[in-house]
This record gives C-alpha cells, structure tokens and sequence, in this order.
C-alpha cells in the first residue's frame, strides 16, 4: 500500500527520457568556477590566492560562521580569479575560477575511512570537513542536521528517494547504480546520530531503485523501504515524513524537533562515498533534459563546471526559451548559461517554448483547486489575495509562513495566477515588518 | 557558451491543463444529455429558448465588457454560456423566447457585470436572473406544460395540492413536467458526476444538499399533517430541481465556500431551506432561493470554516 | 470689487446647480433614501414626493438661515426638527386638503420627511452658516435635485413596471409588452436606484 499525504497535484513526470540510461562521467572542464557559497548559510572566505597552484580535493573555502560548510577544488590547477560570478540561485557569488592543468593531482590529505574507526562525534566532524551538504537542492550544511538541539530526542533518520520533481531522475538512477553507498550512507548518518531506525522513502513509479535497495539492505531489520505514492510534492520534507512516519512538524518547527532527520538519497551516498574514497564533495550527479538538449541522460560532473559546458557536451536543439537549475516546480529559471553546477544542483533543463508556456493571469475565480492542490494545508488564493494589498497580517492568518513553495497551487490554477510568486511576497512583507518591529 | 533570449520567471515552470474555458466548456457537455432530452420531450421549440439563453447572456458579457473598456475575449471563456443555458434549463417549456432573452441579459447585467465580471458576483447569477424572471412575470414562469405544450402541473405543485404524483421511475427518467433542465435525474446524474470525476465541482457539496433534503423530507410531517417519519424522501430528491440545483447551481464556482467543511455548510443549510419550503413554505419548490440565501452567507461560511493548516498540530509554537 | 461680485454671482449659481448635479442628494450623498426607494413606484408619486420636500426644505432653510443668530449652539438640533416638522405639518395638511388622492398614496411618508435626511442635512451644513439668500438657492438647487432624481427613479420603475408614465398608457402601442413585477415590488428600487448610483459613478469617472 503506498502511503501519502493529504493534498498534491500529479504533473506528468516526463522521466521516461533519462530514467533507463546509465550515469554518464563527463570530462571535466578547461575552467571550473566554484562558489564559496554552496549551501544555506554563510559565505566562505578563500583559502588560496590568484595565482595559486592548487590540488584535487584541496580545501579552498572555509568561514567560522555557525552555519557554513567548506568547499574543496574539484580539479588541479592554478586560480585564475577570484571574483564574484553569476550563480544559480540568482545572484552573484564570490567564486574560485581554476585553470584544469588535466593532471588531477590528488591532495595528500585525501585518504579513505572505515565507518567502524569513526566515532560518531568524528562522523559529524568528517561529513563537515568532506563538505556534505543536501544535495536533493536545500543545500543545507548536513554536519548541522546532525547536531540536535539541546532537548531533542531523535528517533528516525530518513533518506529521501521520492523524486517527485518531474523530468528529475538523479536519485532514481543513484539508487539503481549504487544502492551499496545509498545505504552505507544511511548506516553512517545513523551512527552519526545515534538513531536505530531508518527508512527510505521511495515514489512507486521506481521499482527498479526499489528492488535494488532492498536487495542492498539485504535483511537489515533496522532499515525500511516505505514506497510512496506517485504525487507532487511527495518529495517535500514535510509531506514525506508524514507519508513514512505519520508524524506532522509543527508551524515554525524543523523534522528535528520531532525527532526526525531527513536527506536526500544523494547527500547519503555523497557521505558513502567521501568515507570509502576520502574524497571531499567534488562531483555530484546532475539531470540534463528538457526539449532543447539533444541527448539526454544523468551525467556525473566535477562542481564547478557551467552549465554551458554541459549542455555544450549533450547538444543543444534549437533556441531555449527557459534554463532551469533544478526542476520545473521549484527550479530556478537562469538569465545565463555561464552559471556553475554547484552542490545543489539536481538539473539543468533547457525547456522549449512549448514545454513551458507563457501565459496571462485572469481573475480569481474562487475554484479553491489551489486549496485543494495544497499540501501544507493553507490558503494560496487567500494569501495572494491580501498579500497583493500588503494585507500581512491576513496572509499570516491563512498560513503564508507556512508556505514551501512547491508551486502545486499556481499548477492547478485555471485563471494562471501566480500565486507562488504573490505568497513569496507575502513572506517577505511579513518579515519586513517583523524586523520593523523589533 | 551564449543563448539568446532566456525567460526569467517564478517557478513553477510547467502549467496543468486546467483554464476557466476547459472547465466551463465541461459543465456545457455535462449539461448537453438533460437539454437534448428537453428537446426530444417537448419538441424542437425548447431549442430556440436554449439558443436564446446562451446567445443572449454571451453578446451581453460582449457588449458590456466593451462598455467597460475591457477586452471582450472574456464573453467567450465559456462561463457567460453556462450561465445562459442554465437560465434557460431554469424556464417551464411553456415560457416565451423573450423571456429567457431577458432573464440571460438580467444574469449577466445586474447578476454578473455590475460586481466586476467573472470571479466577482456575490450570487449565481443565472438563479439571481431566475428569482427576478419568477417576481416579474409568475405567471409565466410557472406555466407548467407537458409534451405538446398541454398545460400540466408538476410533480411538486400537484403533490402540494394532493394530486397523484408520477411514479419515482418516470421521475427519475424525466418523463414530467417541469422546469427544462431539471426533469432527467438520470441525465444530470450522468455529468454531474462526470464533473465530480473531471475535478471540477466538489462531491461534498451536492451530496450534502441532496442528503439534507432527503433526511428532512423523510423526518418532518409536510403542513397539515401530524407524522413523523413518513415522509417520500426519493420523490422528493426525484422532483423539482434539486438534482440540477445542488450538481450545477450550488456548486458554482465563484459563489459557493473554498473551504472543504465550508462545502457540507452550503449543502445542508441548502438543503434546511429547500425542505422547509417545500413542506411548509408559500411554494412549491425552494431550490433557487436555498442557493441564493447560501450565497449570501458564503463569505461568512468561509470566515468561520477555515480548515487547520499542516503544521497547525499539539506542540506547535 | 468686480471680481469679487462676478465670484460671487458664480458661486450662487454653483450653490444652486451644485444640488442638482455634482452634489445630488440622492445620487451622490446617498441621502433621503428611505422615501427614493420607497415612494417611487410611478413618476407621479415621485414628483409629489419630491415637491413636498422641496416645499419643506426651501422653507426650513429660510426660516434657519434668518434664525441663525438666535438658536444656541448645544440644542440646535432640536430646534432644526421643531422647525421642519412645523412645515412638514403644514405641507401635510395642504397637501390631504388639496391633493387627497396623493397624499393617501404617499401616506406615512410626508410625516417622514421631518426626519429626512437632506433636510436636516441642509440645515445643519448650509443653512445655520450661510445667509438668507444662498440658503434659499441651496434649497431650491437641493430640492430640485432631490425631485429629478425621484422622477427618474420612479419613471423608470412606472414604465417597465406598470408600462405607463405619469398614469398615461405610453406603452399602449406596444400589444404583446407584459409589465416587468419586479419594478413595482420594493427590490425594483434597490435595482433602479443601485444600477443608476454605479451608471453615474461609471460616467463620472471615465470624464474625470
């Protein structure tokens, strides 16, 4: 029986495109640009100098900040630049610009561990250094997932394998090629918290990921497989742990605080990875699809590389009309293609004109689908409504902070309302004048 | 690498194939199976009042968006059509063209524009036309024919006057008198749950309606009798416009609550109002001024039925 | 010294035109409703309806304007209602004299005109500042305005209602026209009235 939540919407999931084909590794680049910022929190500083000849898995970026997580140089080389560069998410980063000098030369502190000579406290302390952060696209530092606040008691950890982004097939392939490190990963972030349960939940349209899991566990009474049902946004934090544990986070509160820590099936085998090889976060697996890309597929590439270099490698057909980083429900359309692949970054979709339609928003006509498309239960319509007069305090009433963003109301919408975009507002106005305030 | 011309926009990047249009132009086919069997009952004149219905509601929406400097492309979304047709569903066969010509123009006029268009109208406006046609010409609007165009009571006014009713299956193939689209149940049944399938009206509120009527009717001796519990729940639910009412009318989009318990209030308190003025009231049948009453207070449903959101659990802040 | 009087023979002509069109009582301040709605089934009850108040509020005005002076501050009020129900009184009881089919149609509502707004409104705001003369044409400006309004309301009621005007068949050529009920039933006012206040927002603004 596959378990869900209250809500959702069911885009068609145009996965059949690259679901089937292996992972590919691309070569890496002639330059790579690497952000100091590539989780939430705070900006690195840089470690090395234009100039500098610097190594394979060198740490390159480093901040004292509560909440930051180092960067390493994902090719050997000299810096060319440091500077700031366009970025996904928007705007413009402090970043690394290394010249490949193709030799790959490994830094010497590179060498693998063993999960059994790892006390958990070292655990954290590794997945920290190797620069571990959510890499399904939250981007939050996982060193800081797993330090509990005072109080807390944790229970369950959960590897988040639903992928219900369409076009998105990075964690379905992760899961079919390399099940082994999806579930070591798994076995670390539970040792690192002390947790004796763990479950992965997984979209039912993945059988293949499914089997190849459980044949992975092999009998590990511990750890479950909880299929889920096929529906945006089964993926989301929230809507995923209700569907696997039954358990809602409050208002204002993280999974944490009900004792749940979730990530992404990548980030556990990003973890796997790093603890066999040594090897920090360097390279991630990133979808390209989308009308306008000539051959699709799932490639594995250094961080850094643009987004440009990559679509140059799979081909491009005709003239995009968006560039995504991520997916189509969430994902950020990009002004440029010279942006890097940074450790969030789950896609790069070049859509066509017809993939992704233009069209005028009408009035409201007080359907209520996007009510009944919305996960967390709030009132999209209401919100946008009164967030558009600067109305904040009805937009907090009916649940504007409460929003993630998943965009199921403004896909249902018949009158083509951004609500998203309205709600976004409405946030931002809340805490405008919260700040006023204090 | 360069491209020309990238769109920068708000995700969600991809869109579902839900428009106004595409959901107007569904509840026209819902509402196709019950006109036609008006055509094939009384004969090729009802066509005529159908067509007056829709063309007049949708060249009125032309013309005044064009007053109002607006552009007209909205005229043609399907709605004003909707609403056209279900003012005519709403005429007895026996009503003259004119009629139905005004109540469209009356719908969209003073029931739809003058609150700003789509979206924006505090009441159906096809039953707010209706409830004006009824006040200004009654005897027209209740001149009940049969096939032929033979004057003939409905079943509701003849069981009101203690007359023999049809039986509950000619009631429920439509074969009676009474108000155009309301006399198939078996064919409103058909798209109307056809549109609760397609998403696009909600179970709860024509299943509310529709119970709450039948539970009273069963419950409430009618005037002048004395018995509990023996009421003709079925006739009732059969008869009148209940069926059209509470899957077409009351289900409107604009005008009903968007919360989910909001939907079950508008039902049952529709459904209060319809059996207490069919057992009780000054007329035989109560569906358009249940829905309208419920109309109004559909602002006040929603104040007060608004659902608990997601993180809204024991333990919040 | 010309310009002042040319201003101020402008402005009496505004103080009179004013309440006709851009300060119509019933069209833009929304005042004396009750008997708008009430009494304005055919063109013919408007009209007297309309007059008696003008009677009223000519005469009231003049006779505050002249005591303006006199009444204290704190109980004007009173003093403004004991002065307009002695017109009002007298108006009732010409009009039952004179016009007893009319004022029997009118009933309850020529008392009522004691406690229409526009009267006191006009006492209150004009004519307890203003001079005899300018009260005077405020009056009249404001009654004329209150009447047309009236007429037009009940005009378009009595056509499609009843198919007549003033009484008089003018739809008579017309065999197959069946009155509309709803105009001569109290909603047909709220209609008239509401689609006539929003064509006159809708014209203004667009000139505006």
């Amino acid at each position: 029986m596959a378990r869900s939540y209250t809500g959702g919407v069911h885009p068609p999931c145009r996965k059949d495109r690259t679901c089937s084909l292996p992972i590919e590794r691309l070569p890496a680049p002639k330059t790579v640009v690497i952000p100091l910022l590539q989780h939430i929190g705070a900006t690195n500083a840089s470690l090395v100098a234009v100039g500098d000849r610097v190594l394979l898995g060198q740490k390159i970026g480093e901040s004292e900040a509560a909440i930051a997580c180092p960067v390493h140089a994902s090719v050997s080389g000299r810096v060319t630049a440091i500077e700031k560069r366009a970025h996904p998410n928007g705007r413009e980063v402090l970043s690394v610009v290394i010249e490949n000098d193709y030799a790959d030369e490994v830094h010497p502190s590179i060498e693998p561990k063993r999960l059994e000579d790892l006390s958990p406290a070292d655990l954290v302390t590794w997945i920290r250094e190797a620069g571990i952060v959510g890499m399904g696209g939250g981007g939050f530092p996982t060193h800081i997932k797993l330090t509990p606040p005072a109080g807390v008691t944790l229970d369950a950890v959960l590897l988040n394998g639903a992928e219900c982004e369409p076009y998105l097939t990075t964690d379905h392939r992760i899961m079919v090629e390399w099940a082994q490190d999806v579930v070591l990963g798994l076995k670390c972030l539970m040792k690192a918290t002390g947790v004796a349960r763990g479950f992965i939940g997984i979209e039912l349209n993945k059988q293949d990921a499914i089997a190849e899991l459980r044949g992975a566990i092999a009998n590990d009474p511990n750890i479950s497989i909880v299929p889920l049902a096929v529906k945006y946004p089964q993926g989301a934090e929230q809507q995923l742990i209700a569907a696997c544990l039954g358990r809602r986070v409050p208002k204002g509160k993280r999974p944490v605080h009900i004792g749940v820590i979730v990530n992404n099936v990548h980030t556990a085998q990003a973890i796997a990875a790093s603890l066999r090889t040594g090897w920090p976060s360097i390279e991630r697996v990133v979808t390209v699809d989308g009308a306008c890309v000539e051959r699709p597929g799932n490639v594995l590439v250094r961080i850094g590389t643009t987004f440009g270099d990559i679509l140059a490698a799979r081909g491009l057909v005709g003239e995009p009309h968006k560039l995504l980083s991520g997916g189509p429900m969430m994902g950020m359309a990009m002004y440029t293609p010279n942006v890097p692949v940074c450790k969030c970054t789950s896609g790069i979709l070049a859509l066509s004109r017809a993939e992704s339609p233009a069209a005028e928003a009408m009035t409201c006509v007080r359907c209520a689908a996007c009510i009944d498309a919305c996960p967390m239960l709030i009132y999209p319509t209401l919100i946008a409504q009164y967030g558009e007069r600067g109305r904040t305090e009805e937009a907090e009433k009916y649940g504007a902070l409460e929003c993630h963003e998943c965009g199921a109301c403004t896909y249902v919408c018949p009158s083509r309302i951004p609500l998203v975009q309205w709600i976004r507002r409405a946030k931002s106005d809340i805490y405008a004048e919260r700040n006023r305030g204090s | 690498m360069e491209i020309k011309k990238l769109l920068v926009s708000s995700s969600p990047h991809v869109h579902s194939q839900n428009s106004v249009r595409r959901a107007m132009l569904w509840v026209l086919a819902a509402l196709a199976p019950a006109s036609l069997f008006a055509v094939y009952y009384y004969g090729a004149y009802v066509l005529l009042l159908l067509v007056a219905g829709i063309a007049s509601a949708v060249l009125c929406e032309a013309l005044i968006l064009k007053l109002r400097h607006k552009p007209i492309s909205p005229a043609f979304d399907g709605s004003a059509a909707v609403t056209g047709l279900l003012l005519a569903l709403n005429v007895p066969a026996g009503a003259p063209w004119w009629l139905v010509a005004i109540g469209a123009v009356l719908a969209i006029g003073i029931g739809k524009q003058v609150f700003g268009g789509i979206g924006h109208n505090p009441f159906n406006p096809a039953l707010a036309a209706r409830a004006i046609l009824v006040v200004s010409w009654p005897a027209r609007m209740t001149s009940w024919v049969g096939p032929g165009l033979v004057s003939a009571a409905t079943p509701l006014a003849a069981y009101r006057a203690g007359n023999a009713v049809p039986s509950h299956f000619d009631l429920f193939l439509g074969f009676r008198p009474g108000s155009l689209g309301e006399m198939s149940v078996f064919l409103l049944l058909v798209g109307g749950l056809l549109l609760i399938n397609l998403k696009i009206i909600d179970w709860k509120i024509p299943a509310s309606f529709i119970g709450t009527v039948a539970l009273l009717t069963w419950i409430l001796p009618r005037e002048g009798q004395t018995a509990f519990f023996a009421g003709d729940p079925i006739f009732h639910v059969l008869s009148g416009g209940l069926i059209l009412g509470a899957f077409f009318m009351a289900t409107d989009w604009t005008t009903s609550p968007i919360t989910k318990r909001g939907r079950i209030v508008m039902g049952v308190g529709a459904g209060i109002i319809t059996a207490i003025i069919r057992l009780y009231g000054g007329l035989p049948e109560g569906v358009t001024f249940a829905i309208l009453i419920m109309n109004a207070c559909t602002p006040l449903i929603d104040r007060y039925t608004l659902g608990k959101s997601f993180g809204s659990v024991r333990g919040a802040a | 010294m010309a310009l002042y009087g040319g201003q101020r023979k402008m402005n009496d002509l505004r103080v009179f035109w004013r309440g006709i069109f851009d300060e119509n009582p019933t069209f833009r301040l929304l005042l004396g409703m009750c008997p708008t709605l009430a009494v304005s089934i055919a063109a013919g009850q408007g009209l007297g309806m309309g007059l008696a108040a003008t009677a009223v509020l000519v005469a009231s005005n003049i006779l505050i304007s002249l005591l303006r002076s006199v009444i204290p501050d704190k109980i004007r009020i009173p003093c403004f209602i004991v002065v307009i129900a002695t017109f009002v009184t007298m108006v009732d009881l010409i009009m039952a004299a004179f016009v007893p089919g009319l004022h029997e149609v009118l009933g309850i509502f020529i008392p009522l005109i004691v406690v229409n707004c526009i009267i006191l409104q006009r006492a209150e705001a004009f004519a307890s500042k203003n001079g005899v003369w300018r009260s005077t044409l405020d009056g009249l400006g404001m009654g004329v305005g209150f009447t047309l309004a009236l007429v037009l309301v009940s005009a378009i009621r009595e056509i499609l209602g009843s198919g007549t005007l003033f009484g008089l068949e003018i739809l008579g050529f017309w065999q197959s026209f069946e009155p509309m009920g709803i105009m001569v039933s109290p909603p047909g006012a709220f209609i008239v009235l509401g689609l006539l206040i929003g064509l006159i927002n809708f014209l203004s603004l667009r000139k505006a």
